[in-house]
């Protein structure tokens, strides 16, 4: 016999086989034949290994390399490579997406890292097709066991001592089932295997049964054999053509080696098993359906008792286990109960195998130790989620379970955990959502499915998720009414109550869990006609435009720009945002985030977009202003010039008022000219779009502060008969650390208002600066710029974490910031009453906080110092209600913001109403433009009773749109920034924005989702 | 011939004859020789002392060795070389070898646990 | 030994009526004394003749002793039987969860639009059944669509076209 040198393992389960594994075995057997390898390369096709998402994957033995989506043209160098020179072949192997190294080694790989296959233990290592592979790798031998050494009550007592729980829903004690089956009177009894794997979303079942069959047959005799059974069957689904094709080729080779059958292994004992194939009925997962359904009926359930263990196939006595609890089986006799208790919680022992799908960047099938955390499972095994966006849900048992929100990622999984939060481990399907999903849509989609699955037998199934899914779709609709949650929450408790089997009894699941944790998103739909996901079809125009807190109307303003229609353009962009010109510079731009253009290649460049309009202003495009007698002579006034402030000011005169601004500083703009450096926003870009403001009848007065010069009660007594509160989060956090009194020790808004508004700031040689946000990058790059040698931002969290502009950190760094990451102060060190270092801990990250992110907390490193001569602490802004409270009854919220109605701005004080920082706390400048509109609205109505928010109308662009043309090709456009020899020392601007060119062809990538059959 | 398995004796016996079927895919076993097969150690026969290595072993019923292959490591003068990583994580490098003396390293260190010096290259 | 469970949903054109009902009356005499019989055999006649024509019903109901009542019941519960005619190929659109957040429904729309039926409808050529699946496994790949027993992976809507071409060909092929 010629020595086999290597194995090479191809993965042909159904999802390797969807994308090319097939192919890529072809090509292996080719080449191999070709290079005369033959007998010394063995290649072998598995089942499936796990990360479906990577595939085709294959394994080369005994290095344990995993390649991934192997094509066949990479055959040759994986051949010629690795299996003749030794080499790995780079370019296939796992790059960890945390640190971009390279991983070769199958266990070394994160995916691979923190599971323990037991269930799993030979899919993706032998081929299922070869009855001789499982009995290498022990296969039947705890069947010889059993029947050999063991009496029936010794079997079931060592599964009931293992602790195993039922692995496809409600986690019923396994041992138990088998001694009530064990202990159950009459001659005929039945072994079934429950492989109708209905919830969307799992594929465990189906995987064991095409990657390994025989440890099913294995464990479902030996179950025959301590219940006192001779027949079993399995019950797969339809779904699964490939899974029963290997399953009876399975059933086959056992019969032909004496492992099923008549006299197993000449022991006397005799047990057989046939599969049954659904026909697409999901009722049919549930045990009392699943029998009938055996039987050849109409998969109908029946109500229990009496238990199948009493009379379950036929009338007889019958085990229904489903595949992955009948997987563990051979395991735990051959290692024993003590061994695999010694896995898992206390009250649910040994592994679970999930189905990781979704917004997940490693997809496919997991298996780990029970009761680890949530967040463990999606980051460090799933590799977080793709796209930089965030972790919103993970759904978790499907059709009957329910979704666990970001602030629970540390949730241990175990049956009882999750069962508290309102989910249900169920079969393990766990699909993980971003931002991106709606969780209205969510519920609704589980709630067709369930109404389309309902037998019909029981009413409150059959008509109440009926009623459920009509509330649920009138509120995707936005024609949601008050009280509709309630109703949904009663109608659910009651369809619980009172239906007749699992599938009725869990249905209202999604929809409650979801109100329970999201109940939020509901509201958005019921009060705001909102679908903030940007999901339901009916209340979203565009996923850009709804994501756009301002509402403006992006695919329209740059369609226009594709057509050259600049002043179009431009006032199409003024109906909803003044601020075209400052927004183009400053906006953090959640349209982009949201771009479906972003699923094609990469967003479109939309505030390039804005930018290139902007530069193109040259004399101010006004909106419609519908002038207004009677408002004019309405006194309105709005405290603070900030963008809240003029925002409220620009809607108001549109309609007609002439309001009065008043303002602290000497300048108006708020956050926008005292924190936003100039190299970022030239103060002619924002100056121009004040001037427009006053130029519509708006009046700003400087030097005006709310409880120095005035107060609100002045107002008041001076006749205005409404006032907006723009004041915004004007004072830094403080550290809360000793030797904070320092001399030297500033925090970024302090220190960015001081040099913005007086042309001058004290700056240190080496300047630490604390915090991750965008006020640590423009304090940093400001410092840099105000001449200090060396300037390091402290940041307690890791890059990842950051909550700056990507695009921002970057410029940053090549300007010369140094950035460290998980260190946070704990001292200031102050010689002669002034900054002489930093004393920081260095942290790690921990478990996970309530924003679903790893906390850091400190590591076991010594605490370092951090020699500096200046601190900028950039931790946060607050609001200090006590300078405008004054006389006022203001309700403020938590964390001293004050409280308004979303919809109007109101606040408690029926003439008063806010928007921006001063109700938000520290956000952004297009939030505050619509908090501003909001509560211009919401002023109009309180003094004339009319709701007349023209521009918030629907406008046709008119412009071309060709809905069969694929789209333009071109990569996501990029604008000149001014050359980094020219940044020093000066504040000029650093982006300079597209060319005509460039912005023409940006436009065209647009994907014009506002697009609608019949119109345009 | 049946195929029928009419023991549970029989089952251990298929198991062994089996084995060889998938011990590739399990744990690293407790010696490790690895062959240096870049184009240069190709070139000096190192195919070849893989190949007799291989056979070697089968010859003489050694089931504790995994035999890997690796790339150049830069030492071409000394090809065809191999490193036995030994159970205690020990690595000897051995050089310029040939049938008689892939022999006495399979005799000595292998089986014995000693490593044969004079054909060590100290890098 | 029982026989592989057929799964095939292609008909054979070639293969007359009265060929086909003998081949079905191998397949009852087979199972006529198997418990539970009804529904492995409709499951095989489907297979056969493409979908269950009434007088294929009425001759499984006499021979397995059942009343039409009785397997008319069974055929209507499960949504694989079918007693209209299907076409020869029957695209599946996976609305399973991962499928249905990964844009599923896109895909759907996208299909009927180049398919011009709604989902259960068959195009007027009879090539092509259009229906909905739920979850075929391989959610780690969504969104995804079965046509016949072929899975496709990472559907994009706007490619639907390019899947179903080889359908389309292979079809020509045959007619040549």
């Amino acid at each position: 016999m010629e020595p086999v040198i290597n194995h090479v393992l191809i993965c042909t389960g159904a999802g390797c086989i969807a994308s090319g594994s097939l192919q890529v075995n072809a090509a292996f057997q080719k080449a191999i034949r070709d290079k005369g390898l033959e007998g010394k390369v063995k290649v072998v096709e598995t089942g499936c290994l796990g990360p479906c998402a990577v595939g085709p994957v294959v394994v080369v033995y005994p290095d344990a390399t995993l390649y991934e989506k192997v094509q066949p043209e990479d055959v040759d160098d994986i051949l010629t490579e690795h299996l003749y020179k030794g080499r790995i072949v780079k370019r296939l192997v796992h790059r960890e997406a945390a640190t971009e190294k390279l991983i070769p080694e199958l266990n070394r790989v994160e995916f691979f890292r923190g599971q323990q296959r037991i269930v799993l233990r030979n899919c993706g290592i032998i081929n299922p097709l070869r009855i001789e592979e499982y009995i290498a790798r022990d296969g039947y031998q705890a069947l010889a066991k059993v029947l050999t050494e063991m009496t029936p009550d010794q079997v079931v007592d060592v599964v009931k001592r293992s602790g195993l729980r039922g692995r496809g829903g409600a986690g019923f004690p396994t041992g138990l089932k088998w001694s009530f089956c064990r202990k159950a009177q009459g001659d005929i009894k039945y072994v079934l295997c429950n492989a109708d794997e209905g919830d969307p979303g799992a594929f465990m079942d189906r995987s064991v049964l095409e990657g390994d069959p025989h440890s099913v047959i294995e464990a479902m005799t030996i179950a025959g054999y301590s219940i006192g059974s001779r027949q079993g069957y399995v019950y797969v689904r339809a779904e699964y053509p490939l899974a029963v094709k290997r399953l009876q080729h399975a059933i086959d080779q056992a019969r032909e080696f004496g492992l099923l059958g008549e006299d197993i292994m000449g022991t006397g004992y005799s047990f057989d098993l046939e599969i049954r194939m659904g026909s697409g009925a999901f009722v049919c997962g549930e045990e009392t359906a699943l029998m009938t359904s055996i039987e050849g009926k109409r998969g109908v359930p029946r109500p229990r008792p009496p238990f199948p263990a009493q009379q379950g196939l036929w009338g007889k006595p019958s085990l229904l286990n489903n595949v992955e609890t009948y997987a563990n089986i051979p395991v735990i006799i051959l290692k024993g109960a003590d061994w695999f208790a010694s896995m898992g919680t206390e009250k649910s022992k040994g592994t679970k195998v999930f189905a990781l799908a979704g917004a997940v960047n490693n997809s496919g099938l997991v298996e780990v130790p029970i009761g680890v955390p949530l967040g463990d499972i999606v980051y460090d095994v799933g590799g977080g989620v793709p796209g930089g966006k965030k972790f919103k849900a993970a759904q978790m048992g499907g059709p009957s379970g329910g979704c666990i929100p970001r602030q629970h990622l540390n949730v241990p999984v175990d049956y009882e955990s999750l069962n508290e939060l309102g989910a249900i481990m169920g079969s393990g399907g766990l699909v993980v959502m971003d931002e991106d999903s709606c969780m209205v849509d969510v519920a609704r989609f589980f709630l067709e499915f369930v109404q389309e699955e309902s037998c019909g037998k029981c009413p409150p199934c059959r008509i109440g998720t009926k009623r459920m899914l009509e509330i649920v779709e009138r509120i995707c609709e936005g024609k949601g009414e008050e009280g509709d949650i309630e109703r949904l929450i009663k109608l659910g408790s009651l369809i619980k109550e009172t239906s007749l089997c699992g599938l009725g009894q869990t249905a209202p699941n999604p929809v409650l869990s979801t109100i329970r944790h999201f109940r939020e998103e509901y509201e958005a739909h019921i009060r705001d006609k909102r679908c903030p996901a940007g999901v339901c079809a009916d209340l979203v125009r565009a996923p850009c435009q709804n994501a756009c807190p301002a509402g403006v109307d992006v695919p329209g303003y740059i369609s226009l720009i594709g057509e050259k229609r600049l002043e179009e353009a431009l006032r199409l962009h003024r109906e909803q945002n003044p601020f075209v010109s400052a927004c183009a510079r400053v906006c953090f731009h959640p349209c982009e985030s949201k771009c479906r253009r972003g699923t094609l290649d990469e967003s479109v460049s939309i505030r390039g977009l804005k930018r290139f309009m902007a530069d193109q202003e040259t004399t101010p495009v006004l909106p419609e202003i519908r002038e207004n007698e009677a408002n004019a002579r309405r006194k309105v006034g709005i405290v603070g010039a900030g963008p809240a402030g003029l925002s409220c000011a620009y809607f108001l005169a549109r309609l007609g008022y002439r309001p009065t601004v008043f303002e602290a500083q000497d300048r108006p703009g708020g956050m926008l000219v005292q924190a936003i450096p100039t190299y970022r926003l030239p103060r002619e870009a924002l100056a121009r779009e004040v001037r427009m403001i006053e130029s519509m009848g708006v009046t700003i007065q400087t030097g005006q502060e709310l409880g120095k010069s005035f107060h609100l009660t002045d107002l008041r007594q001076d006749g205005f008969q409404a006032v907006f509160l723009g004041v915004g989060a004007r004072n830094g956090s403080r550290l809360g650390i000793p030797g904070e009194e320092a001399q030297g020790v500033s925090d970024a808004i302090q220190f960015l208002r001081q040099f913005n508004l007086t042309g001058s700031a004290s700056v240190g040689q080496n300047v630490a600066i604390i915090g991750g946000g965008n006020a640590a990058i423009d304090a940093a790059r400001t410092a840099l710029r105000l001449g200090a040698k060396k300037v390091t931002i402290l940041y307690r969290r890791t890059r990842e974490q950051m909550p700056a502009w990507p695009e921002e950190i970057e410029e940053a760094e090549r300007e010369g910031v140094r950035i460290h990451f998980l260190v946070a102060p704990v001292e200031v060190l102050v010689e002669d009453g002034r900054v002489a270092g930093l004393k920081c801990s260095h942290m790690k990250l921990g478990s996970f906080d309530r924003g679903g992110r790893r906390q850091p907390i400190p590591s076991e490193q010594p605490d370092s110092v951090f020699a500096c001569d200046q601190v900028i602490a950039a931790i946060g802004q607050i609001v200090d209600p006590a300078e405008f409270l004054n006389g006022t009854q203001l309700e403020l919220s938590r964390g001293n913001l004050i409280k308004v109605n979303r919809l109007t701005g109101q606040t408690s004080v029926s003439w008063i109403f806010s928007g921006g920082d001063s109700v938000l706390g520290p956000s952004s400048v297009v939030e505050a433009v619509a908090g501003g509109e909001r509560a211009a609205v919401g002023i109009h109505q309180l003094l004339t009773g009319k709701q007349e928010a023209f521009w918030r109308v629907v406008k046709d662009s008119q412009t071309f749109f060709d809905p069969d043309a694929d789209p333009v090709p071109y990569a996501r456009g990029q604008g000149w920034m001014l050359p980094l020899d020219q940044r020093a020392e000066n504040f000029s601007e650093v982006e300079m924005g597209f060319t005509e060119a460039i912005a023409l062809r940006e436009a065209k990538r647009c994907l014009r989702c506002d697009y609608r059959e019949g119109s345009g | 011939m049946s195929k029928r398995i009419t023991s549970p004796q029989e089952l251990l016996r298929l198991k062994d004859t089996f084995k060889s079927e998938t011990e590739l895919r399990g744990e690293p076993k407790a010696i490790q020789v690895i062959v240096h097969m870049g184009t240069c150690g190709i070139a000096a026969g190192a195919r070849e002392i893989l190949d007799q290595l291989m056979n070697l072993l089968i010859e003489q019923q050694i089931d504790t060795v995994t035999l890997r292959q690796t790339g150049c490591i830069g030492l071409c003068d000394q090809e065809p070389m191999f490193t036995i990583k030994d159970a205690s994580g020990q690595e000897t490098l051995y050089g310029k070898l040939n049938e008689s003396k892939l022999r006495r390293i399979v005799r000595e260190h292998i089986l014995d646990g000693k490593p044969v010096t004079e054909f060590v290259v100290n890098v | 030994m029982s026989a592989e469970p057929e799964v095939v949903s292609s008909c054979c054109p070639e293969a007359s009526d009265a060929e086909m009902m003998e081949r079905l009356d191998d397949v009852l005499t087979e199972y006529r004394d198997k418990p539970g019989a009804l529904i492995p055999v409709l499951q095989i006649a489907q297979g056969m003749f493409g979908y269950l024509p009434e007088h294929v019903l009425a001759h499984i109901a006499s021979a397995l002793g059942k009343s039409p009542a009785e397997v008319a019941g069974v055929t209507s519960f499960y949504s694989f039987f079918s007693t209209v005619p299907r076409g020869k190929h029957l695209v599946r659109v996976c609305l399973g969860t991962a499928c249905y957040v990964r844009g599923g429904k896109q895909v759907l729309n996208a299909l009927k639009n180049e398919l011009d039926i709604d989902v259960g409808q068959t195009t007027s050529d009879r090539l092509f059944t259009l229906e909905v699946g739920r979850c075929f496994g391989a959610c780690g790949l969504a969104p995804t669509l079965m046509v016949d027993e072929d899975v496709h992976q990472r559907v994009k809507p706007a490619k639907v076209n390019e899947i179903l071409d080889p359908y389309r060909v292979e079809d020509e092929e045959v007619a040549k």
